[in-house]
């Protein structure tokens, strides 16, 4: 040894220093405080509010917003916050089927944080928005999760002007933004242009003609329509250039041909990458030759044998079977339904959003994958 | 009932190497794990053309083919390094503290590292070769420590590795001291402290000078696909072993009796029948809330233990390169003070903590992220839990403020100006590990490497602190014998899954 490490005046107390380690653990561990063991944190309950677990949820008010959509609010048995543009999952039994839906939520943060409740609005239009439509009433139990995506004002990253375009049902979040605004849970400029058919079909009109704030600035552009008041025709550069100076981001929220559209009307005006930020769709079933596959699922130690139409994605076929399991963005890019492809053949809707090791090493995600054979799959519980 | 002969609660590094070394023993597994997906801290996510590492720097004493670290050996062990692509670190560090006029660059190779220390510091030399010395007997000792299990012989230890027996009850700066290292050689050297956790007063030398010689001698390398890769290669494995792997799965209670462990209940109602658990999670979430009736020398004992780091980790995307933005290293430590007590204090409080641990990994792997852009993450920890005086209400302004100190801090420090190609960006606080891992506090740290709960004790009291718990129970990760880190998580998962192995032979 080169060295002999020396710290105090006689080596030998080094050492006998290092015997009494376990002697000085030994002390502390025995002479402890035998105060009960804390069950929660400050910061745990916080993040239970910020993030809850699956809410079983109470439906407590429902209004007809237009003739195909209403606005269901619910009350949560928790407190919860969000970000103005977040999405909630909706879920419930329907038949045999287990089922769930991701929509924007409609109310402001702060009804969710101080009254715990939630309103998601939903236009009419598939399997789980009839339901909701038509059979849904007060008194009736859902299970809520929430809150998801990043759809929201980043004061880091986007200019302080939001430019908002609203197609449609697309309204949903930048109604939650505006409330936010006027509440104070949100702060940033926004000029919203809200494209429908006809001023018929503009859900939340008469509150937004209410809105009275000098950061919000609202817009109607109807394609199918032509009157005082109203823009006319589709959300182009022209019709935005008419209401908007300077830097903005711009947020969009509506039909993919919308997106389309839009992106290139913006990009136009010099508007692009970081500057253009998209909600996603849901992704929808596909046009194909009728045909139907079979599907092993393991989902811990059971294993079902369901029906997949290879029109359907491989989550609404295990929904539709009843299988109890993961589903949040609908759109691929969430991973939540990320499940272990054993065997079988698959195409992705649209974009592969998966991580990188995922195709690696055989993983799908259920929600934007359509069966192109029979398939085996582990999926994690729902 | 199902029945297994273990459950690993809790998927993260040490779960996951865990349950591989239970099923090489032969035993019949199931690992349960409440998340959507494996590894805990370490996985990626997705915010538009980026995908995130979530928390690996650089996976240390990792090595080469020809000259492998400890956890590539462990890895090959189980089965799994060629599952994985891995790329090389460029550098050891930069470590800058303007307010004190440091910025250093430290490379790899103890040589090249004396070498540049000489440059910087005049005068160095000898007291580094010395650190080194050190460090060289105290990886030698821990090596043979491991080869017998725990179970050292006195003799051998003070004959081949007296020096680790004479450093060892002391701390970083004791130590330091000790050997006449100049004030700035101790900065430069010292920068490392915060991925442990504790001040270098308070500091296990051997913890410390352990981790620097593995670090400075074998190099690190990085998962090309981001640490999720390694998690679903572990993952992989222990399907392949025969093992079930359940995701969405929390355990809600352990059972106990007068014998020990007799099952884990899961939420959704489910029960399975064992004799033997390794929780990959905190000793205060297991005798706080999983188990029922916990005896007082165990609720003692866990009161005696102090929470280390509160993790908080903002993402970059960035629309530009490393080159364009002027982002010039890999890895770097920017610090108020190179004084780490001091340090440590400042890192209490959301107002006065600057300090940050910061990658661009494009600077590893430069393929990354897309062309024209590059990718950083930024980390800081919090060592009290201020984090719990915020709000929800306040939450999301804290968050954005926070979020400005950072870039100011790095940008003032580096003279790269990032603010305005800010693509993507995710801030990850306490709140969100305390969400995704449950860890209490968001502590990502374990506990805290003090002084007397340091490296050494807990490994001189690794069998004692089982008879002392529950029969059948142990524990895996950063909150157990190993600390925290990713490598120590691993070979915590090793030992308690070799020394389940051996239990359930002993005890059924």
């Amino acid at each position: 040894m080169a060295f002999r490490f020396k710290k105090q005046i006689f080596g030998f107390m080094d050492l006998i220093r290092f015997t009494k380690l376990v002697d000085k653990r030994r002390a502390k561990l025995e002479n402890a405080p035998a105060t009960p063991l804390p069950v929660t944190y400050r910061v745990n309950e916080t993040a239970k509010i910020l993030h809850p677990a699956p809410l079983t949820v109470k439906l407590v008010g429902i209004v007809k917003d237009s003739p195909d959509t209403k606005t269901y609010t619910f009350e949560l048995p928790q407190k919860a916050f969000f970000r103005a543009g977040q999405y909630a999952v909706l879920r419930a039994k329907i038949g045999d089927s287990l089922v769930s839906r991701p929509y924007a939520i409609s109310s402001s943060p702060y009804t969710a944080l101080n009254d715990g409740k939630v309103s998601l609005t939903i236009k009419k239009s598939g399997y789980f928005s009839s339901y909701m439509f038509d059979k849904a009433k007060e008194g009736d139990e859902f299970t809520l999760s929430l809150p998801f995506g990043n759809f929201f004002y980043e004061s880091v990253k986007d200019c302080p002007h939001i430019v908002g375009i609203a197609g449609g049902s697309g309204i949903t979040p930048f109604y939650s933004m505006i409330k936010g605004i006027e509440e104070g849970s949100e702060d940033f400029k926004l000029t919203l242009f809200y494209g429908a058919k006809t001023a018929n079909d503009l859900v939340f009109k008469d509150e937004l003609d209410k809105v009275s704030n000098d950061k919000i600035k609202i817009v109607y552009v109807l394609s199918d329509e032509k009157s005082d008041g109203y823009e006319n025709g589709f959300i182009s550069a022209d019709i935005i250039k008419k209401y908007v100076d300077g830097d903005f981001t711009a947020m969009l929220c509506g039909p993919n041909a919308m997106y389309n559209f839009v992106d290139a009307e913006l990009a136009k005006m010099g508007v692009s990458g970081k500057f253009v930020k998209h909600e996603a769709n849901c992704t929808a079933s596909r046009d194909v030759k009728p045909k139907t596959y079979k599907l092993t699922v393991h989902i811990q130690d059971e294993v079902y044998t369901v029906e997949a139409d290879a029109a359907d994605t491989i989550l609404t076929s295990m929904e539709r079977a009843g299988l109890s399991v993961p589903a949040r963005c609908r759109a691929g890019g969430c991973g939540f339904c990320h499940s272990k492809l054993v065997s079988g053949k698959f195409s992705i809707a649209g974009a592969d959003k998966r991580r990188l090791a995922d195709s690696k090493f055989g993983y799908i995600h259920p929600c934007c994958s359509y069966p192109d054979s029979d398939m085996e799959l582990i999926v994690p519980r729902g | 009932m199902d029945k297994y002969d273990a459950v690993v609660i809790g998927g993260g590094n040490g779960g996951l190497v865990a349950a591989i070394r239970l099923l090489q023993g032969g035993a019949k597994v199931l690992l349960v794990e409440k998340h959507n997906l494996p590894g805990g801290f370490a996985t990626s996510f997705k915010r538009g053309r980026f995908e995130f590492e979530a928390s690996l720097h650089e996976l240390n004493d990792f090595g080469t083919k020809d000259n492998a670290g400890d956890v590539r050996d462990l890895f090959d062990a189980l089965g799994v390094t060629d599952k994985i692509d891995w790329t090389e670190i460029p550098e050891a560090y930069r470590v800058i503290s303007r307010e004190e006029k440091i910025d250093a660059t430290m490379p790899f190779g103890i040589k090249a590292f004396i070498d540049k220390m000489e440059s910087y510091v005049p005068g160095s030399r000898r007291s580094m070769e010395k650190f080194f010395e050190l460090a060289k007997t105290i990886h030698a000792a821990q090596a043979y420590s491991n080869s017998v299990n725990g179970a050292t012989d006195k003799k051998v230890m003070l004959s081949k590795y007296a020096n680790f027996v004479r450093v060892g009850s002391y701390s970083v700066n004791e130590v330091l001291d000790a050997l006449k290292m100049p004030k700035k050689a101790k900065d430069i050297l010292n920068a490392y402290w915060c991925y442990l956790g504790a001040h270098c007063d308070d500091l296990s030398f051997i913890h410390y000078a352990s981790m620097v010689y593995r670090y400075i001698t074998k190099g690190a390398s990085m998962p090309k696909m981001r640490s999720h890769e390694i998690s679903l290669a572990l993952v992989e494995r222990i399907r392949e072993l025969g093992g079930d792997v359940w995701f969405n799965t929390e355990a809600v209670k352990i059972l106990t009796g007068n014998d020990g462990i007799e099952g884990v209940v899961l939420n959704g109602g489910k029960t399975i029948q064992t004799r033997h658990v390794i929780a990959n999670c905190a000793p205060h979430l297991v005798y706080g809330k999983m188990i029922d009736n916990v005896p007082e020398r165990i609720v003692k004992a866990t009161n005696a233990r102090k929470f280390a780091g509160r993790g908080l980790t903002m993402f970059l995307g960035l629309n530009k390169s490393a080159d364009e933005l002027g982002i010039e290293n890999h890895n770097y430590f920017l610090y108020d003070t190179m004084d780490s007590k001091k340090q440590y204090e400042l890192m209490k409080k959301i107002s006065t903590n600057k300090v940050q641990a910061t990658v661009c990994l494009n600077r590893a792997y430069p393929e990354c992220s897309p062309k024209g852009t590059c990718m950083m993450y930024f980390t800081t920890l919090f060592m009290e839990d201020d984090w719990g005086n915020v709000s929800a209400k306040d939450y999301f302004k804290v968050k954005d403020e926070y979020v400005k100190v950072m870039i100011d801090r790095f940008e003032k420090d580096t003279g790269s100006k990032i603010s305005d190609s800010i693509e993507e960006i995710s801030l990850a606080t306490p709140m969100t590990y305390a969400h995704y891992c449950g860890h209490p506090e968001g502590d990502i740290y374990g506990y805290e490497s003090q002084y007397w709960d340091g490296l050494t004790p807990r490994l001189l009291m690794m069998n004692e602190d089982y008879q002392n718990g529950i029969r059948g129970l142990r524990f895996a990760g950063g909150y157990s014998m190993r600390l925290s880190g990713y490598s120590s998580a691993y070979f915590s998962g090793d030992i308690s899954g070799r020394q389940t192995v051996g239990d359930i032979k002993r005890e059924g």
